[in-house]
């Protein structure tokens, strides 16, 4: 199996703070990868790195598609082959949802207008908003934005996807379509980082799982050997917490 | 459309109100104090000796008057033009500045009897070419605003082929033109030219332009002042006193056939009508004698106007990217660019523009001196503006533009800067209309906007209508936009509540 982004080494300080300490990590060709990990953890900040929406230390490495991470020429191409979904959806207010998503590909992919249409109407569809393509965002209830973001960022037909905590800004009763979403794509083998809270998702979905404290892994494997068998007492205190949180939440 | 008719008709209420007020106010002043109004440097007549004093012909003249009268002298510097108005309104008791009776003037305003008789002159530099008035066909000539000079100008343009007639706001920036090669001649008062030019061999006055015209002390219209100082003026001719000033200020003393030395009788309005309140201020007859004047200059003023925002638009739009994501050293340069020339004002940059580049061989017209001025402050003032708007447009926009792999050019065209527009619109919209506001600072570089003809219009009509008008055209300009903007803020003010 080809490995897709692999980092080594990599660190990232804010100031003095030190927000990744030494993170290795490698994430392979159709690969779903969960970051799960308390709050600051360094869990976003690890995924913006991957597009370098933060620019980590010099003393680590990045590598996507055998492409080196850094600042320069090369930066937009790396960045179109990887999609990112962001907690607040970012779509831009001032365009409808079919602008939105034929943007980029007409801007950047080089596709003709009918083209970028074509395409986007088929993510649309797959995403189950093509009814709303003339609607602008605001128009639309968060869950559905949400699915228009990543139908967004498809467009550009990129190697790999980047969740970072798609489902936290939305309502409880909005969490499941678009769960479901990145589900469909998982199981159509998309490579992919889910940054998430819903260790349910996790659990179902993931090759692998990665849990995350105070800037460094702590440990990673398979869903049922970090749920089921976590050797880290940290990772099972975290869980602890969350899972019996999630059973109150449940029993009412 | 009729809230604005309402608006425009409670603002004419409101000017017809206060002028009345400063009318009344201006009566009740001091009567042991003579408040005389004079363009100050209007040589040998009124000006300051090198110690800041000052002296000439009619200051001693009116210093003369007054301690006949018991009465104390304070005096006040006005531009030529702008006397008219300043009497009319009661601001000063007299005007005086080598002023030329005509029937047009002593429609609206007295004069006492004349005390110098008088023609045009054309004054050259010594080095020109031009040797008469025929010479100057295709050629521009300076003139004082709304003076004898320029109303003979304008009444021979066509005559003598003149290019262009620039108006100034008296001698010193006339000249100083005409020194720079900015105007060909200067057509102007020969007693004033020939006194400026005495120590000054660069400049030659060539030739006497005969318009007749005699000078005198000026007064509101039937204002009992103005017979007392007729009266007094009667005596001191009788006693030489006035044709001893002409020797002491031109050399040699008049001939006795001349106003200098003989006494006539108050020049009298041939039209004796008293003007009320609405004949003078709001004259229909003057007003619409004038609008093809106004007419003019508000093109000038739209041109200048627009021309400036749009510049200033593109100018400030690039200073304000520059500043946001130049590398260090050019966005500190644009940042001081922007600090600066909010803090020089408008007038001053405007002058120096005009005035001084031409000694470092930039020498541009009043039009583009004018315009360079307003687009290099707009353009700083423009930039903060879409500074604070792209500001606004959340980091998030940015992040998801780059993510999807845009270039930072079409993350500015196609994602940030719509967004930003709709934000920076209000705020542009007054930043507009302060442009063309601003745009009446450029009759002081003698361009023709809506203001300078209005004062040159007042001036020649001797009445303040063309003021008044020029105030309403104005108001017909910008009232819309202010309204637009204050639709604007109320329309996004509400999508925020919503």
């Amino acid at each position: 199996m080809k490995t897709l982004i692999k980092l080594e080494s990599v660190s990232k300080h804010f100031g003095n703070f030190r927000a990744l300490s030494n993170i290795n990590l490698q994430v392979d060709e159709g690969e779903v990868l969960s970051v799960i990990g308390p709050s600051g953890s360094g869990k976003s900040t690890m995924i913006r790195c991957i597009n370098l929406l933060e620019q980590y230390d010099s003393s680590g490495s990045i590598i996507v598609d055998n492409k080196l991470v850094k600042k320069g020429k090369a930066l937009r191409e790396v960045r179109a082959n990887i999609g990112m979904v962001f907690q607040n959806f970012n779509l831009f207010p001032h365009m409808t949802i079919l602008d939105n998503v034929t943007l980029a590909p007409m801007r950047t992919g080089g596709l003709s207008d009918a083209d970028a249409k074509k395409r986007a109407h088929a993510l649309l569809e797959e995403v189950g908003i093509l009814d709303q393509a003339d609607k602008y965002p605001d128009q639309l209830s968060g869950g559905q934005q949400q699915r228009v973001a990543i139908a967004r960022a498809l467009a550009m037909e990129p190697k790999a996807m980047l969740f970072d905590e798609p489902t936290s800004a939305l309502d409880p009763e909005m969490v499941g379509e678009v769960l479901n979403v990145i589900k469909n794509l998982a199981d159509r083998g998309v490579t992919m980082i889910v940054v998430t809270h819903e260790m349910g998702f996790a659990r179902q979905v993931s090759d692998k799982v990665v849990f995350m404290d105070s800037g460094q892994i702590v440990e990673s494997g398979t869903p049922s050997e970090i749920f089921d068998s976590a050797k880290e007492s940290r990772t099972r205190d975290f869980l602890k917490s969350v899972l019996s949180h999630e059973a109150y939440t449940n029993k009412r | 459309m009729s809230y604005l008719k309402l608006i425009s008709k409670f603002f004419l209420i409101s000017i017809v109100a206060l002028l009345s007020i400063a009318q009344s106010y201006g009566q009740d002043s001091d009567n042991q104090v003579i408040s005389v109004g004079a363009n100050i440097g209007n040589v040998p007549w009124e000006f300051q000796d090198t110690k800041g004093q000052l002296i000439g012909f009619e200051i001693d003249l009116v210093h003369k008057i007054a301690s006949q009268l018991g009465k104390e002298v304070d005096i006040v510097n006005i531009p030529f033009s702008g006397l008219f108005s300043a009497v009319q309104s009661n601001r000063i008791d007299i005007a005086i500045s080598s002023i030329t009776i005509t029937d047009e003037r002593l429609k609206s305003v007295s004069f006492a009897q004349p005390y110098y008789d008088s023609d045009q002159s054309l004054t050259i530099r010594s080095d020109s070419s031009v040797k008469t008035v025929d010479d100057l066909r295709g050629k521009i000539v300076a003139v004082d605003t709304g003076s004898t000079g320029d109303i003979w100008t304008s009444e021979n343009q066509q005559k003598y082929g003149f290019k262009e007639i620039r108006r100034y706001e008296g001698i010193t920036p006339a000249v100083l033109d005409l020194e720079i090669g900015r105007t060909d001649g200067y057509i102007s008062d020969i007693p004033a030219m020939q006194y400026y030019t005495k120590d000054k061999p660069n400049l030659e006055v060539i030739e006497r332009i005969k318009t007749g015209g005699s000078y005198s002390m000026m007064f509101s219209k039937h204002n009992e002042l103005a017979v007392e100082v007729n009266e007094v003026i009667t005596s001191l001719k009788r006693a030489g006193y006035i044709n001893d000033l002409h020797e002491k200020w031109f050399g040699t003393r008049a001939e006795a056939s001349t106003s200098t030395a003989k006494t006539t009788a108050m020049p009298g309005s041939k039209e004796g009508v008293i003007l009320n309140f609405v004949d003078t201020f709001l004259n229909k007859e003057v007003l619409l004698t004038t609008l093809p004047m106004l007419m003019l200059g508000l093109k000038t003023t739209i041109q200048l106007g627009f021309i400036s925002i749009v510049l200033g638009l593109i100018l400030g739009l690039a200073l304000a990217l520059l500043r946001l994501y130049a590398p260090y050293v050019v966005g500190f340069l644009a940042k001081a660019y922007i600090d600066i020339f909010r803090s020089i004002p408008l007038l001053v940059l405007l002058i120096i523009i005009f005035y001084a580049l031409p000694f470092v061989g930039i020498n541009l017209s009043p039009f583009y001196a004018a315009a360079t001025a307003l687009v290099i402050v707009s353009g700083a003032y423009t930039a903060e503006i879409f500074r604070a708007g792209i500001e606004a447009i959340p980091k998030g926009q940015f992040e998801a533009s780059q993510a999807l792999g845009l270039s930072y050019r079409h993350m500015m065209i196609d994602v940030v800067l719509p967004q930003a527009v709709k934000i920076v619109i209000p705020p542009l919209t007054n930043n507009s209309i302060n442009v063309i506001k601003d745009t009446a600072l450029a009759s002081v570089v003698a361009m023709p906007d809506l203001l300078k003809q209005a004062t040159q219009a007042q001036a020649i009509a001797a009445n303040p209508t063309p003021l008044i008008a020029a105030a309403g055209i104005y108001l017909a300009l910008l009232l819309p936009l202010v309204l637009y903007v204050s639709h604007l803020e109320k329309k996004y003010r509400l999508r925020e509540y919503a």
